[in-house]
């Protein structure tokens, strides 16, 4: 039954689980605005902060004030996709503990499927909307943007959240073998906002750990470069192997996480 | 006074329990540092300075910043709303222990436990970094300093109860949290010190509390005010410890009346 399930119908799941969330989340109208606002909050401070930081030294790392606050979108956008499509992970580790992934797993829904993308969170739609406003925006006056540099700005933000979702695949691995999941999650959202700015300001040995250990650059600068026509070919080649090779990674440590899950806790 | 200093020893077992969450959070911490340390390195070349600040003094500014965050914004008390929401105020108020007295030693148990942490990596990374740094001298300058981060951590302590006493008429205690936190992130001088923004954002900031729980104590370290600064700073930062103070006293005893203990 599960490996019949059409592209159809795990949209139509996915549909489901996500007003149900939604519904939850908005039971309590002070909390839910209060967290889109600072959501918008946390982005406008630092892209202000950027503001008042070029608009006394015009350029960073050779980037001027508009492909700067494009970094910065991108990673927002990167960012908060990752958050709005995989915001289950957060509460992974509550079932490992409780007992209640025991109850997934005997469902006829794909287990992975259920956990990854089992409560999309709307909180983050705004945030959405905002990044896609600003990076439309950006181009325009960045200028001498090719549509090649487009598609391919495109490809890599794809084989971002590629790698956004592998490492979310790890992080519930990891949380079936050790039932630690929460501290993993934020040390991923530190490590990718490193990210929040070119790479290039890093220093060896950093910013090689950042762009092909932990493929950061790959997820949030190789993007914009390529938009910018400043990405090599090889670069980009290799970005999607990263991207690839990492999603091959997690799936498989994912089917080792199963197969070793004690139901300890159950 | 004994059993407060064992509520605070009992804090340092209590985080040596969860070994792997405060790795996790130190990690974590170093990273964030690292984001702001590169930028400013990258920003500011060698011999010359930007926007009032040299190499040396900036990044003086974001390491003292990673230490003086680890003194004054490591916390336990964070948690009182979430004891109010579960019930769990009810077991305080049945013991002969004072509750914000309480809270206090747990924090600096905490505080202490991330100071000594926070010494050893900066000290790995000065070695590793090895960053233009700025020692202050002047002993005067010391002793202000050490005075104003003495109030820093009395004014957060009585920010975190504030945000924690929403839990008594509000179950969402985690949002307006999350809101202070980027407040506090950006007005505090976390990322980048107060002074560079246009003079009129600069002077308003002044009169809130949020520059006196870092970005102060750091510039009288840096020996970048005077004494009459220090001193207006000081009264600044003093009244609104009096302030806040007043106001957590208020909305406890409101608070006490409006609690029904639900969830016990």
């Amino acid at each position: 039954m599960v490996g019949n399930m059409s592209i159809k119908k795990y949209i139509r799941l996915w549909w489901l689980m996500t007003s149900m969330v939604s519904q939850n989340a908005f039971v309590s109208r002070f909390g839910a605005i209060i967290f889109i606002l600072g959501k918008i909050l946390r982005f406008a401070s630092f892209l202000f902060f950027l503001i008042i930081l070029l608009s006394r030294t015009h350029a960073l790392v050779n980037y001027n004030i508009w492909q700067i606050i494009f970094f910065y979108t991108t990673f927002n956008l990167v960012d908060s996709f990752a958050q709005f499509f995989l915001r289950e992970v957060y509460r992974f580790r509550t079932y490992v503990i409780s007992g209640d992934f025991d109850y997934i797993l005997t469902k006829p829904i794909p287990t992975l499927f259920r956990i990854l993308f089992g409560g999309s969170d709307a909180l983050d739609i705004p945030m959405l909307l905002i990044s896609i406003a600003i990076l439309v925006f950006s181009i325009g006056k960045i200028g001498n943007i090719t549509t090649l540099g487009v598609f391919l700005y495109l490809s890599l933000l794809i084989n971002g959240f590629i790698i956004a979702f592998s490492f979310h695949i790890l992080v519930i691995s990891i949380g079936i073998l050790t039932a630690e999941v929460d501290n993993a999650l934020w040390l991923y959202r530190d490590l990718t906002a490193m990210g929040r700015l070119p790479i290039d300001i890093y220093k060896d040995p950093m910013r090689f750990l950042i762009t092909f250990v932990i493929p950061v650059g790959i997820m949030m600068t190789f993007p914009a470069k390529a938009l910018f026509g400043i990405l090599s070919a090889k670069l980009f080649f290799l970005s999607v192997i990263v991207g690839l090779t990492l999603l091959y990674l997690s799936l498989r440590l994912w089917k080792f996480s199963l197969k070793n899950y004690t139901s300890a806790s159950s | 006074m004994k059993k407060y200093f064992l509520i605070a020893k009992n804090t340092w077992d209590e985080m040596l329990t969860y070994r792997v969450s405060f790795f996790m959070w130190r990690l974590r911490t170093i990273l964030q540092l690292l984001t702001i340390y590169f930028l400013w390195f990258s920003i500011l070349p060698q011999n010359k300075s930007l926007l009032g600040y040299t190499q040396s003094t900036m990044l003086t500014y974001v390491l003292g910043i990673s230490l003086i965050g680890s003194i004054v914004l490591s916390s336990r008390s964070y948690i009182v709303g979430e004891e109010i929401n579960s019930g769990n105020l009810l077991n305080f108020l049945l013991k002969p222990i004072n509750y914000f007295k309480y809270w206090f030693s747990k924090d600096i148990g905490d505080k202490s436990m991330n100071i000594v942490f926070s010494i050893i990596e900066l000290t790995i990374l000065f070695i590793i970094l090895k960053p233009p740094f700025f020692f202050q001298t002047n002993l005067a300058y010391i002793s202000l300093f050490f005075f104003s981060v003495v109030l820093s951590v009395i004014l957060y302590f009585f920010f975190n109860l504030l945000l924690g006493f929403i839990g008594f008429w509000n179950p969402e205690v985690w949002a307006p949290r999350f809101i202070f936190i980027i407040l506090l992130n950006f007005f505090a001088g976390a990322i980048f010190p107060l002074d560079i923004l246009p003079g009129k954002i600069y002077l308003f900031l002044k009169l809130l509390p949020f520059p006196y729980l870092l970005y102060f104590p750091l510039k009288i370290y840096l020996g970048k005010l005077n004494f009459v600064e220090i001193f207006t700073g000081l009264t600044i930062s003093f009244v609104w410890v009096i302030l806040i103070y007043i106001l957590v006293k208020f909305i406890w005893a409101k608070g006490l009346k409006a609690y029904t203990a639900y969830g016990r």
